[in-house]
């Protein structure tokens, strides 16, 4: 954490309907352009919902228990997020915002009984090719010490930049399927009565359409949670994984994953359509040795 | 003279090396909205992760669950995929009623004895809150009609059988096929037929209580258990339990004043979970794994309980001749002695019928009784009055246990395990400490 930025601690956990009313209220009249706040904002002595934590690991197909899911944190966090975004002196407006890129390293293994302190604040906003790009970066300590980080980059669509592209995601691994899942129609709000999350993109074929998509679209960190969690138990230990979102993905939908392990640990997996014609992610995973 | 390449003498005596389970939960309590699935793979990784077998290939996982969904039909090899373990390790499930989890250690030992594998993980699950719920079956009937059906005629005769009445879906009860009486009613009539009081059956659970309280206060199960789901201790136990607060519940299976058999004298529904890895001693010691005891023997016996020849849980009785008589022993010689507390008065009427002559003679044909038992030997940290009883579950937890309390008494003390089941059946086992 930066020395000179400013720390504020929240009393409990914002109400992401709350902040998306908000955020899309005053959309308008933010600058597009920087400085960020300089501050972060901080929850501490966060417990964890065992009940909830369940209906997580059920539902992303994580072992139920008491260890944390490598995603965990990031639900834990992401209210944090929205309300530093949300707030008026974010330069960027919330509403259209693109999740593109997410890293999550997991120092050490978290369990259903550390007391988490959850600390966010918005870094490195810069200049891509289709707008500006800026990082939301999560970090978790238990009794002071660093446990968790995760570092969300969004891109504000808008005027484009002549810099370069950032460096490219894994090649899709290639080859048959793995697995192919089938994903109903209310995926989107299953996943959001457990996260939370509840921006509409991800509801209703209407509320989505609203906002541009033909079709309510998956939780980037479902999808991103499901992969890991298919890539089995280790992934909940110390490691690393970094996604890179590409297509949308539309609900109801079918998806094949499809997974290349290298030497050393390192596993790169790749979410597409079932035929394969569409992208929705890379993921690289690797092990803390 | 051996010309031959026999490596190691065989049979060899499998050894019991560790286990683990989850604490039991009470039905509907804690555990309520977890899977067999869940809590298996919660046993299995708290038993790989203690005994460092993460991404290790086992020679088999065998287990199962007696309340089971259709949906988990490979319900141990699921498990298995879903923990640490090598995805090159086979599982199988087995089924024996309550003696599920004994049976699938015995068939593992056996497995290790014959040297077909060097090591391997038994085990099993059961929750009663997350029971399957079959569809009548008259719907059942008139879906699979549906499900054939080529032409809408046919689909239209198929729907034509629907009846409101199919609508009642069927939850499963713990009651035998073939009598329609529930396993305590059953037992009942047993109790009666053995003149087991209630005086005796509450000071068995009461027993019970207080041993496993005095067995989690000094952490007995500090190796042998791994919270689940914010749970620590077994949930139905009642450490301050007593005869006189027993003594006040009111009878719940058999009828009028002979009545006996109460809440608090016979198992609860339970959920939980529990494994053991067994294997050969050379697999333990290139692990630095110490060897807790050896599986000994087995065996299993079954009564015809249907035309009402015998009780249903009177099996294990019948077991015991054979096992001491191939082990030239008598009852008197086990150090320890687990016997499956389905009821209390299980474990009364099993005691009773062995002191009984004429049983003896007549039924096991012995020419003199099995004799008593030395009570301060049986169920010393308590059984399944107390833990509870997730019916596959409990095999694990008393051969665990059990290897981990012969160990502490030293090499040579050996213990015998008895578990009663639906079906009219009984499974048995001796170990013998390390």
């Amino acid at each position: 954490m930066e020395p000179d930025v400013e720390v504020e601690t929240l009393q409990q956990p914002p109400s992401l309907p709350r902040l998306y009313a908000t955020a899309a209220l005053t959309a308008r009249g933010r600058s597009g352009s920087g400085p960020l706040p300089e501050r972060a904002l901080r929850l501490s002595d966060v417990r964890v919902d065992r009940d909830r934590l369940l209906l997580y690991q059920h539902l992303c197909g994580f072992p139920a228990g008491d260890v944390l899911p490598h995603t965990w944190p990031q639900v834990l966090g992401f209210p944090l997020q929205t309300e530093l975004m949300a707030r008026r002196d974010f330069p960027l407006a919330l509403p259209g915002l693109v999740h593109l890129e997410n890293t999550i390293t997991v120092h050490r293994p978290l369990t259903a009984d550390d007391v988490l302190e959850l600390t966010v604040r918005a870094e490195h906003l810069r200049e891509h090719p289709r707008g500006l790009l800026v990082d939301l970066v999560t970090e978790v300590t238990v009794a002071g010490e660093q446990a968790w980080h995760g570092r969300s980059t969004y891109l504000r669509k808008g005027r484009s930049h002549d810099v370069a592209r950032p460096a490219p995601s894994p090649e899709m691994p290639a080859g048959e399927p793995a697995a192919v899942w089938r994903l109903p129609g209310d995926t989107g709000r299953r996943y959001a009565a457990v996260s939370g999350d509840v921006n509409p993109i991800h509801l209703h074929r209407l509320t989505a359409r609203a906002m541009g998509f033909p079709r309510a679209i998956a939780h980037g960190m479902y999808s991103t949670a499901r992969v890991l969690a298919a890539l089995g138990p280790a992934t909940s230990g110390p490691s690393t994984s970094r996604v890179w979102f590409r297509k949308p993905l539309l609900l109801p939908g079918t998806v094949a994953l499809a997974v290349e392990r290298h030497a050393g640990g390192e596993v790169v997996a790749g979410l597409t359509s079932r035929d394969g014609e569409v992208e929705h992610l890379v993921l690289d995973w690797r092990p803390i040795r | 003279m051996a010309t031959t390449s026999q490596p190691t003498s065989l049979p060899r005596r499998a050894a019991v090396i560790g286990g683990n389970r989850i604490p039991f939960a009470r039905a509907n309590g804690s555990y309520a909205h977890a899977s067999n699935q869940d809590m298996l793979t919660a046993a299995l990784e708290g038993l790989v992760a203690r005994h460092g077998l993460a991404g290790e290939q086992v020679g088999e996982v065998a287990a199962g669950a007696v309340l089971k969904h259709s949906r988990d039909f490979n319900l141990t090899r699921e498990a298995v995929l879903g923990s640490s373990l090598s995805a090159h390790t086979p599982a199988y499930d087995v089924q024996q009623a309550c003696g599920t989890g004994l049976e699938a250690a015995i068939l593992v030992a056996n497995k290790v004895a014959l040297g077909q594998v060097d090591c391997g993980i038994a085990g099993g699950t059961d929750t009663a809150s997350d029971a399957p719920i079959a569809v009548s079956e008259g719907l059942r009937e008139t879906l699979l009609q549906l499900n054939r059906a080529k032409t809408s005629g046919q689909r239209a005769k198929a729907l034509a059988g629907l009846r409101p009445s199919h609508v009642v879906p069927e939850i499963p009860r713990n009651v035998e096929p073939r009598t329609g009486l529930s396993m305590g009613e059953h037992m009942a009539q047993t109790a009666k037929r053995w003149g087991i009081t209630r005086e005796a059956q509450d000071e068995l659970a009461a027993a019970s209580h207080r041993n496993l309280a005095a067995a989690w206060e000094s952490g007995f199960f500090d190796d042998l258990v791994t919270p689940f789901l914010g749970v620590t201790r077994d949930e139905n136990l009642r450490p301050d339990s007593s005869v006189e607060k027993l003594a006040k519940l009111k009878p719940v299976f058999g009828r009028g004043e002979g009545a006996t058999m109460t809440a608090g004298n016979s198992t609860p529904l339970t959920d939980g979970a529990s494994v053991v890895l067994l294997g050969t001693d050379e697999w333990a010691a290139e692990r630095g794994l110490p060897v807790l005891a050896h599986v000994v023997d087995a065996q299993t016996a079954a009564v015809d309980y249907v035309t009402g020849d015998e009780g249903l849980l009177m099996a294990p009785a019948y077991a015991l001749p054979r096992l001491l008589e191939r082990q030239g022993m008598t009852l008197q010689d086990f150090d320890l002695v687990e016997i499956h507390e389905a009821f209390a008065s299980t474990v009364l009427a099993t005691l009773a019928a062995w002191e009984d002559e004429e049983f003896c003679r007549e039924r096991l044909g012995l020419a003199k009784p099995v004799g008593s038992l030395d009570r301060s030997r049986l169920n010393v940290h308590g059984s399944s009055l107390a833990a509870g009883h997730p019916f596959a579950a409990t095999g694990g937890r008393i051969v665990a246990s059990l290897s981990k309390m012969l160990s502490e008494k030293g090499p040579g003390a050996r213990g015998l395990v008895s578990v009663c089941a639906a079906g009219g059946q009984g499974v048995m086992a001796i170990l013998e400490a390390a």
